[in-house]
């Protein structure tokens, strides 16, 4: 399997540079620096590990076919701990002892905003994979991403949960910049279709018990409640829910990374929207491939740090390494590449718009995909 | 390398800074200050409600290093009269309370969002700044350390009944130590937000109050030179891993997790071999008749 996927990737990556100049691996060359600033420490590790995962894929690939120019791609991977003072210390390396031109970012926008502050007067670029903070569109010709923004996912969420015949809903997220940042699209979207929003909640991350924020929807019987989060405060949720007795279905952002606490009361009970185009022939490919390397099947984020790492490297053999021609090269390849996570449209700040997206329901103890 | 360099200096001079602060409080006066992290935060708070209201940067100085003394005093005149151990408890929740407020509180600095901060974009300056700052709260905290009231202080450490005997009211003494102390936080928080230029509550989590904790518990809480050592060890120990862990080419979430074990394994042997610090206090002699 592993072989496989190498051999399709490789393929892959030589059609992508065809057009562009193929050439081998020069040995006497010196590689390609590429910066990796992921959380693999501190708050939710495993979503920022898989992103890592996927951009050594990309990487592999693109060294299978011939490098960058016939430079191979050498990876950097820095640990921020979730903490914006160790993200900027890791960027700081990065940029400064390192000198990459070019850094791909997971994070929370608490610590990819000060990471691109950093780098946008330096003139460095910024691949974000996991931030989706409005305030990333600031940083225009520094930060591109190739996850879109809650504004866009959110709207999805907000139609999603109205197409299902719900009149209310009740908001639960975490009080982070991403859970209130798709709250406020979908909440706007939901009532947009004539929804009424009974209560937002934003909790507090971290807490063993969500009881006393959910207790008030145990009167307002919501017809939906409408979510967003990940990890272990998703299954806390969603225990304090079952315990209350709330019933209604839940409808979310990125469903993918939820953890489901009760196989059988969440059977048909949890959907929503997440990252089109993986279930492509090259999404599952990569699924296969990252099952065999790593033993575990990739969330989203692998997808997001592929597309990234590929973009990057597409841009790098058609410009070259000097950082402004990669920057001005990057909208250009992006327009032809079709991506793990489908075709990437980048509005004029680099933000990406009109995404694939598909609906995801979870049944039988997987999520699966319902519609697109 | 010269600009990383640049930026360890300055991120070691301000967490220094914090430092000192802290050893005022606790190597000094005895206040177990769990919530270091939250006069930290207002200074940085001051520079961010300046940025977001449109005010000069100077007034975001002032109103953090004003706010920040004045929230120390709320703080500690209900905790006056605890022991030590409510003490810690107190200033724990009094950041997180704080951090929690302006998580939730948009209007004041951005909430959850956070907000930006104008840049110092000259690195040099910012660490000539960072260390004008060291080097003035250094001398001060050593002025502080061998003044008069420096020994009372001691004498309150070791024992607030016999300091009281001797006819000194031990809260008034301990308002003083916090009040000066915050400022020194709080001017450290407002060279960060210029810094970094972004403000926003994760930067403010209990475990920065740790960081400065296990600096100062390292370099010797009662010594200005250990809490500067300390500081440095600890900074450096975070970047020095990084190369190490770059070298090695071990899988990068596992070299990650080394990176912390190894920074943990550093404070073990210290604590188990050095407990008083790696710069104790030194013993002081005094000869009464002289006097």
């Amino acid at each position: 399997m592993k072989l496989g996927f190498s051999v399709l990737a490789a393929v892959c990556a030589m059609v992508a540079f065809s057009a562009l100049s193929p050439g081998a691996v020069r040995a006497d060359e010196p590689p390609v620096s590429v910066g990796v600033i992921a959380n693999l420490t501190g708050s939710d590790p495993k979503s920022s590990v898989d992103m890592v995962h996927g951009v050594e894929m990309a990487a592999d690939a693109l060294n299978a076919a011939g490098g960058v120019k016939g430079r191979k791609i050498a990876l950097i991977v820095e640990d921020s701990e979730y903490r914006p003072q160790a993200g900027i210390e890791a960027a700081t390396k990065l940029f400064d002892v390192n000198k990459v031109d070019a850094a791909i970012v997971f994070g929370g926008s608490s610590v990819s905003i000060p990471i691109a502050e950093l780098a946008a007067p330096k003139g460095k670029i910024l691949m974000n994979t996991s931030a989706s903070s409005a305030k990333l569109g600031n940083y225009g010709g520094t930060l591109f991403s190739t996850l879109p923004l809650d504004d866009i996912v959110g709207q999805q969420v907000g139609f999603y949960a109205a197409s299902k015949g719900a009149k209310t809903a009740a908001f639960i997220v975490p009080n982070n910049t991403f859970g209130t940042g798709l709250m406020e699209s979908a909440a706007k979207a939901f009532e947009e279709k004539g929804g009424k929003v009974l209560r937002k909640i934003a909790y507090t991350e971290g807490q063993p018990d969500y009881r006393a924020d959910l207790q008030a929807l145990v009167a307002l019987k919501p017809d939906a409640i409408i979510s967003a989060g990940y990890g272990d405060d998703t299954r806390t949720a969603f225990k304090a829910a079952r315990e209350l007795g709330i019933d209604a279905p839940w409808y979310v952002g990125y469903p993918s990374i939820f953890s489901v606490e009760n196989d059988a009361w969440m059977n048909g009970k949890l959907s929503g929207v997440d990252n089109g185009g993986l279930d492509s022939p090259m999404g599952q490919k990569l699924k296969a491939a990252a099952v065999a390397k790593y033993s575990a099947e990739p969330r989203p984020h692998f997808y997001y740090g592929y597309d990234a790492m590929m973009l990057l490297g597409l841009a790098m053999q058609k410009a070259g390494t000097g950082v402004a021609a990669i920057k001005a090269a990057l909208p250009d390849v992006a327009k032809s590449y079709d991506g793990a996570t489908g075709k990437i449209e980048w509005d004029a700040r680099g933000q990406r718009i009109n995404p694939p997206m598909d609906k995801f329901m979870f049944k039988d103890g997987k999520l699966q995909a319902i519609a697109n | 390398m010269t600009d990383f360099i640049i930026f360890s200096v300055t991120t070691i001079a301000i967490w220094s800074v914090l430092g000192i602060s802290l050893h005022l409080q606790f190597g000094l006066t005895g206040l177990v200050n769990f919530g270091q992290v939250l006069p930290f935060a207002v200074g940085a708070y001051g520079a961010g409600f300046a940025a977001v209201h449109g005010l000069p940067i100077w007034a975001g100085a002032l109103i953090g290093c004003g706010l920040a003394p004045l929230i120390g005093v709320l703080v500690i005149l209900p905790a006056g009269r605890l022991t030590q151990d409510y003490w810690a408890l107190v200033t724990l929740g009094a950041g997180e309370i704080f951090r929690l407020a302006m998580l939730n509180i948009s209007g004041i600095a951005g909430g959850v969002e956070g907000a930006s901060v104008v840049r110092l974009g000259d690195r040099t300056l910012a660490m000539v700044l960072a260390l004008v700052l060291l080097t003035g709260t250094a001398l001060f905290a050593f002025r502080m350390d061998r003044s008069p009231l420096g020994r009372l202080l001691r004498v309150l450490r070791e024992d607030e009944t016999l300091a009281a005997t001797l006819g000194r009211n031990p809260l008034r003494f301990q308002l003083v130590v916090t009040a000066v102390s915050w400022v020194m936080a709080g001017l450290a928080g407002v060279l960060y937000a210029h810094v970094t230029g972004y403000v926003s509550p994760s930067s403010f989590m209990v475990i920065e109050t740790f960081v400065i904790w296990t600096a100062v518990v390292l370099g010797g809480p009662n010594t200005i030179a250990g809490v500067v050592l300390g500081t440095a060890v600890v900074q450096l120990t975070g970047v020095s891993t990084r190369f190490i862990a770059q070298w090695s080419h071990l899988p990068s979430e596992l070299v990650a997790n080394l990176r912390l074990a190894a920074f943990g394994a550093v404070l073990v042997l210290v604590f188990l071999f050095r407990p008083q610090g790696v710069i104790p206090e030194p013993k002081r002699r005094y000869n009464a008749d002289s006097r």
